[in-house]
């Protein structure tokens, strides 16, 4: 039995529109399994799904068809939602109200206690501590988005689904950021990100899927979603013999210096750097070629293929 | 029930810090206190003797002062009743809409709350909010004339009460609007046709002979008896404000067609958002 499954999501269609209007087909036979306490990501194109993806997860749109389940359960049920933390991607804050009042209100709907001084020390988290008796409607984009994010984080959610997080967030803050992910990962939650910035994703998640025309078109661990199957990165001593590694099958690489060979077998790879050996090559580094999750985006999306018109999947 | 509350709690502050709210409530109390300041009634046996508003005697024969007050008490309950509602329509227009808009609509519905909660919730919120201005402008001018002449009476808080009701009426209409067209204008057009419609349904047996009997007829006496007879009530808000015997055949069959009309309105509100996508 494999370990419990905060999300799983199996043959989920989502179609929007009929009747009088163009149907259009967000999402199109989309599987997905994230398991407790791990760090996943969802990246793609704009218009993927990943929203309608997660608007279905939390029971805030149904599929056409298909299952969803949430920590186990029905996104619907209250018990449910009750065990999730939720940031979207633009949340509208009521901007007469002060940050503690908006925490107090949002832990009341939760069904949470709420004392004065642990609202406070939630605000100290998203780093507003100073910022606490200030109105909302006075904050910037990137200060919302952190109240946000304390206001997910109230209850001590089992599952952290959150939309595009460090939105407007300026690069210390994405860091202390970060660090709060990490600390609620340690804490045992469960984290679901949906980020167009994908450095962001590489440096908090550990498995990463990756959703085009509203289907997973890759997904899996980050290292082996972002390792080259055949290249190694080399690099020899400086005075190497350049046509001489070019005719032992080494090709010049993007930085001064450094070399691509290909090889699928550790054995292709030794006889290359062999026939370098001979030529008077001195071996200083070899690594096995890494490609950031940009290019393996690039890679998935553009290999990917729209899903069949829309009354085909709904049928 | 605990959620329901939290929600209209929630609109209720929200309320406070908008400048229609604060409007309102400054207004009434800036006129009883500029009455209780300016008017001056003399009582003497029980009977109105004299009354002075900003030093200046108003004439008036000598009535006793329940007789001499009831004209006053009717003209607060009217201006509660049609000043209110207008009041209400075009202050409440963008609850519902402001609920549902992106961004604030997703994070409630992640939120441990079922979805006619947090409608029920916003209709329980603005009713709240209606009663609590019809009763302090209602309840401030009892205590007012109280004071000044002896006169303690229940029946302008009634009519008060009435108000609202009429009010949560109107309201389930614009609540349920907001659900098809996401919009405070929408949500307000359709309070005024339900407020309007409701005046002229009031007056449907008056308004009948002046239609030839036919289509025309059929069609007004159709389209009237969809809507709750607001002027009707508004006039039993009035009698019985003035202790005058009631005109209306039943009180009761009126507050039952509100009800009718409200419950009704408002379940298919909570229909259509049980089944919508955000």
């Amino acid at each position: 039995m494999g370990a419990p499954l905060a999300i799983e999501a199996k043959s989920l269609h989502k179609t929007y529109g009929g009747l009088f209007g163009p149907r259009q087909r967000a999402l199109a036979g989309l599987d997905l399994a994230v398991a407790r306490g791990e760090a996943f990501g969802l990246i793609g194109p704009n218009g993927a799904g990943k929203t309608t993806f997660i608007k279905i997860l939390l029971g805030i749109a149904r599929p056409t068809t298909g299952e969803v389940k949430l920590l186990g359960g029905d996104p619907e049920a209250v018990e449910t939602r009750r065990r999730v933390g939720y940031l979207p991607e633009r949340l509208h804050l009521p901007h007469a109200w002060t940050p503690p009042a908006f925490l107090a209100s949002v832990a009341r709907l939760k069904g949470v206690a709420h004392p004065p001084r642990a609202l406070l020390e939630l605000l100290g988290r998203v780093g507003l501590a100073d910022d606490a008796q200030r109105k909302i409607g006075g904050f910037s984009k990137g200060m919302r988005q952190r109240l946000g994010l304390a206001a997910a984080l109230i209850g001590s959610p089992e599952l952290l689904v959150l939309d595009e997080p460090t939105d407007g967030i300026d690069p210390l803050g994405r860091m202390e950021v970060r660090k709060l992910l990490m600390e609620e990962l340690a804490r045992g939650a469960t984290l679901f990100l949906n980020s167009h910035l994908l450095a962001e994703t590489e440096r908090v998640c550990g498995r990463v899927g990756i959703l085009s025309h509203g289907r997973v078109l890759r997904e899996g661990r980050l290292e082996d979603l972002c390792q080259s199957s055949a290249y190694y990165r080399v690099r020899f001593a400086p005075g190497s013999d350049a046509v001489a590694l070019e005719a032992a099958g080494f090709l010049p690489g993007r930085e001064a210096g450094a070399w691509r060979c290909e090889a699928d077998t550790p054995q292709k790879l030794n006889e290359a750097l062999d026939r370098a050996r001979r030529s008077g090559a001195l071996l200083v580094e070899v690594a096995r070629e890494e490609k950031d999750l940009e290019e393996v985006l690039q890679e998935a999306v553009r290999g990917a293929s729209p899903a069949p018109p829309a009354r085909e999947a709904a049928a | 029930m605990r959620t329901m509350l939290a929600v209209a709690a929630d609109l209720i502050r929200e309320a406070t810090k908008r400048k229609w709210f604060l409007g309102l409530a400054i207004a009434i109390t800036a006129v009883l206190v500029t009455l209780s300041l300016s008017l001056r009634m003399d009582v003497v046996d029980g009977a109105l003797a004299a009354t002075r508003l900003f030093g200046k005697l108003t004439r008036g024969p000598i009535q006793s002062v329940d007789v001499a007050l009831r004209p006053v008490f009717m003209a607060v309950a009217a201006v509660v009743f049609y000043g209110g509602s207008v009041f209400g329509i075009i202050a409440c227009a963008d609850f519902a809409p402001t609920l549902l808009s992106p961004g604030r609509i997703e994070h409630l519905l992640a939120l441990p709350v079922r979805r006619w909660q947090l409608l029920a919730g916003t209709f329980l919120g603005v009713l709240a909010l209606s009663l609590a201005a019809a009763l302090y402008g209602s309840g401030g001018l009892i205590v007012l004339l109280g004071v000044k002449t002896g006169l303690w009476t229940w029946r302008p808080l009634v009519a008060g009460l009435l108000s609202s009701v009429s009010f949560a009426a109107v309201y389930a209409a614009m609540l349920t609007a907001s659900l098809y067209a996401r919009s405070a204008s929408v949500s307000a057009a359709i309070g005024f046709v339900v407020f309007i419609s409701g005046i002229v349904s009031g007056f449907r047996y008056d308004l009948i002979p002046m239609f030839e009997p036919g289509v025309g007829r059929t069609l007004f006496t159709g389209y009237t008896m969809l809507f709750p007879r607001i002027s009707a009530l508004a006039g039993a808000a009035m009698d019985i404000a003035g202790y005058r015997p009631l005109q209306v055949h039943s009180l009761w069959s009126l507050l039952a067609g509100m009800l009718v009309f409200g419950g009704g309105v408002l379940t298919l509100g909570i229909w259509r958002f049980e089944q919508k996508d955000f």
